[in-house]
């Protein structure tokens, strides 16, 4: 797909998921102080979605917002295609908004595949942070692992990396992008009622 | 399994026995009998744009490799070694001209042929050895419109015939624009703790559902429209061989939900030539409110235009395969509408498809209660009418609520578990001419 045919608004994501597959960790390493703070912060959002404080959650993440958890394919090593590209069908692919449109569903009171509700345990971990060539941005990387349960049986352990590039503003940090790679080729839970 | 299939159901006074969402022993016969004997969805041709291509998919719980050979001609054959029986291919997608066994390295064509071996002088004292007899097995392959199906019954008849008059509704999203259709890249593919039949008998003909399941779902883009509403007097089901379809005929309901303007801005301008092409009443159909299923475990949605495959992978445990099809001819940022539209709502993220999965898993789960194993489903929803001498093809009834499609659906599945051979399967007829002009 030509990206040059895309709207306005589809190449600026087009640009922002082609940022988060170029090579990683190329700028200097942030300083410790600054590492600290950014862990705070993962923590702090780790936490909310934990609590299911999403609107909180919410506000932690940018107007420019591209928050993207892509498929994964079994591909023989000599295969030259990239695995990922961002003309594909995805897991999420969102802006700001469809952020919200989720929101709206869970808070209708009328999602009944959370009713009652499902227990979430984030632990965040492995966390690096580098400059980037915007002051106040900063490419970090973590590992996540989410744990779900609910009704009786009903249990999940979803894990994999994410890069973010993360924004210093007034206060603390905002999420402008958002790179999730599940490592699961078939997904082996029935739904992804959750953010990561 | 000593029951008749028919013991299972009476499909006139309206319930089905919950163990064939249970047992082994049907979920055994049923793979024999209904996938080793149907014709399954295995690809769109888009998939395999050039000789070589190819991708791995499955038939029932057979792993099978579908690859587009130097002729053009669409292939395919069992991924499975008949030397010791192991998988000849673990990419999900690529492009090679032939596949090597891991385990002694027998190679094969791309239309299954054993090409050779190493050591190939060692077979030289066997009497009788012939590499021609020790392919990987192949399967009748044929398409409508784009979509590739296969089958290992020799005695099935034609793709043409098994889908019948069906495709003339199947062409309301096939065949709706210039330039025929196309996969977007990507397959969405996640595990369901459920029985097979329970997400196709929902494709097939369950619009009532929508009026609970997604009422949560759909509040984000259809609060402000009033919510779900499905009018039944304005729509139908249609059911051919077991293949079924629910629809409204509004042209665009299904799609709304996914609130995208532009898109239903794409729909609304290409209803005049999509009517000139189709008629009104398939016209209204392209995007409707609206589920189908093709018997046993092909799926989709227009509007959404996704598309799907319930894969059987034990009778408690389904595998989905979902992709979004557009047509070709569409503008590129209308395809990567679909592309997140479809992702959005119907995808395992999606704000509509995930309260279904839940559904269907506890609907199997429950029945490990022997108790509760033996009280009957109620499948009995009447339509509003039949509507029996009108000009469409099929079974046709007025409304789109009810249990008829659902109830067509296991109708076929119980011929076909019972029927020894396909010469014991009835088939709808086919219309010598294709229906042209049908009242809406």
């Amino acid at each position: 797909m030509t990206s040059a045919l895309l709207s306005p608004e589809s190449q600026d994501a087009r640009h922002a998921a082609q940022s988060l597959l170029t090579p990683w960790a190329q700028g200097p390493a942030v300083a410790d102080d600054l590492l600290l703070k950014i862990e705070r912060f993962l923590r702090l959002e780790a936490r909310l979605l934990d609590q299911e404080l999403y609107r909180q959650w919410y506000d932690l993440l940018a107007d420019d917002l591209f928050y993207w958890m892509p498929l994964r394919e079994n591909r023989q090593r000599r295969d030259k295609r990239n695995e990922i590209t961002p003309a594909s069908v995805a897991f999420f692919d969102e802006r700001k908004a469809d952020i919200d449109l989720r929101l709206q569903r869970l808070e209708s009171g009328m999602a009944w595949a959370e009713d009652p509700p499902t227990r979430h345990v984030y632990a965040i971990t492995n966390v690096e942070a580098f400059e980037t060539e915007t002051a106040d941005e900063f490419e970090t990387h973590s590992v996540f692992t989410l744990y779900r349960n609910r009704s009786e049986h009903d249990d999940s352990t979803l894990m994999g990396r994410r890069r973010d590039l993360l924004r210093r503003v007034e206060g603390g940090f905002q999420i402008a992008r958002r790179l999730i790679l599940l490592p699961q080729a078939v997904l082996k839970t029935k739904n992804l009622s959750v953010f990561f | 399994m000593s029951l008749s299939a028919h013991d299972y159901m009476n499909l006139d006074e309206g319930w089905i026995d919950r163990r064939i969402f249970w047992e082994q022993a049907i979920y055994d016969r049923e793979l024999e009998r209904v996938f080793a004997r149907s014709w399954l969805f295995v690809a769109h041709e888009s998939q395999l744009a050039k000789p070589g291509d190819f991708l791995t998919t499955y038939m029932g719980e057979d792993a099978v490799i579908v690859s587009r050979a130097a002729d053009r001609s669409i292939k395919v054959v069992l991924n499975s070694c008949p030397h010791r029986g192991n998988r000849v291919c673990f990419s999900d997608s690529g492009t090679t001209r032939s596949f090597v066994c891991n385990y002694h390295g027998w190679a094969f064509g791309l239309d299954g042929a054993l090409k050779g071996m190493p050591e190939e002088h060692l077979y030289e004292a066997t009497p009788g050895f012939d590499k021609k007899d020790w392919g990987l097995k192949p399967a009748r392959v044929a398409a409508y419109k784009g979509l590739v199906f296969a089958t290992f019954a020799e005695d099935a008849p034609s793709l043409d015939d098994y889908l019948g008059d069906f495709r003339w509704y199947l062409d309301a999203v096939l065949d709706a624009e210039e330039g025929g259709t196309e996969f977007l890249p990507g397959v969405t593919r996640s595990v369901m703790n459920c029985n097979w039949k329970f997400p196709a008998d929902n494709f097939v003909g369950d619009i009532y559902h929508a009026l609970w399941t997604h009422l949560g779902g759909a509040q984000p883009t259809l609060a402000r429209h009033g919510g779900v509403i499905i009018d039944n007097e304005h729509s139908y089901q249609v059911s051919v061989n077991g293949h079924g379809w629910e629809f409204g005929t509004n042209m665009i309901g299904n799609a709304a939900t996914m609130g995208d303007r532009e898109i239903l801005r794409y729909m609304k301008s290409r209803a005049d030539a999509i009517e000139a092409r189709l008629g009104t009443f398939r016209k209204n159909m392209w995007g409707s409110v609206a589920s189908s299923t093709v018997f046993p475990n092909f799926a989709f949605l227009p509007g959404y235009f996704s598309f799907r495959v319930f894969h059987p992978k034990g009778p408690h445990k389904t595998e989905l395969h979902a992709w979004t099809l557009v047509s070709a001819s569409m503008p590129e940022d209308i395809k990567d509408r679909f592309r997140r539209g479809t992702m959005r709502t119907f995808s395992p993220g999606g704000i509509l498809e995930m309260d279904d999965g839940e559904n269907w898993e506890h609907s199997t789960q429950a029945n490990a209660g022997h108790v509760t194993r033996q009280q009957r489903l109620c499948y009995g929803l009447a339509p509003k009418r039949a509507e029996g001498s009108g000009d469409l093809p099929g079974i046709v009834h007025r409304g789109q609520i009810s249990d008829a499609n659902q109830r067509a659906f296991y109708r076929r599945w119980a011929e076909m578990m019972e029927a020894k051979s396909w010469a014991d399967l009835p088939l709808a007829p086919v219309s010598q001419s294709p229906v042209t002009a049908v009242a809406s």
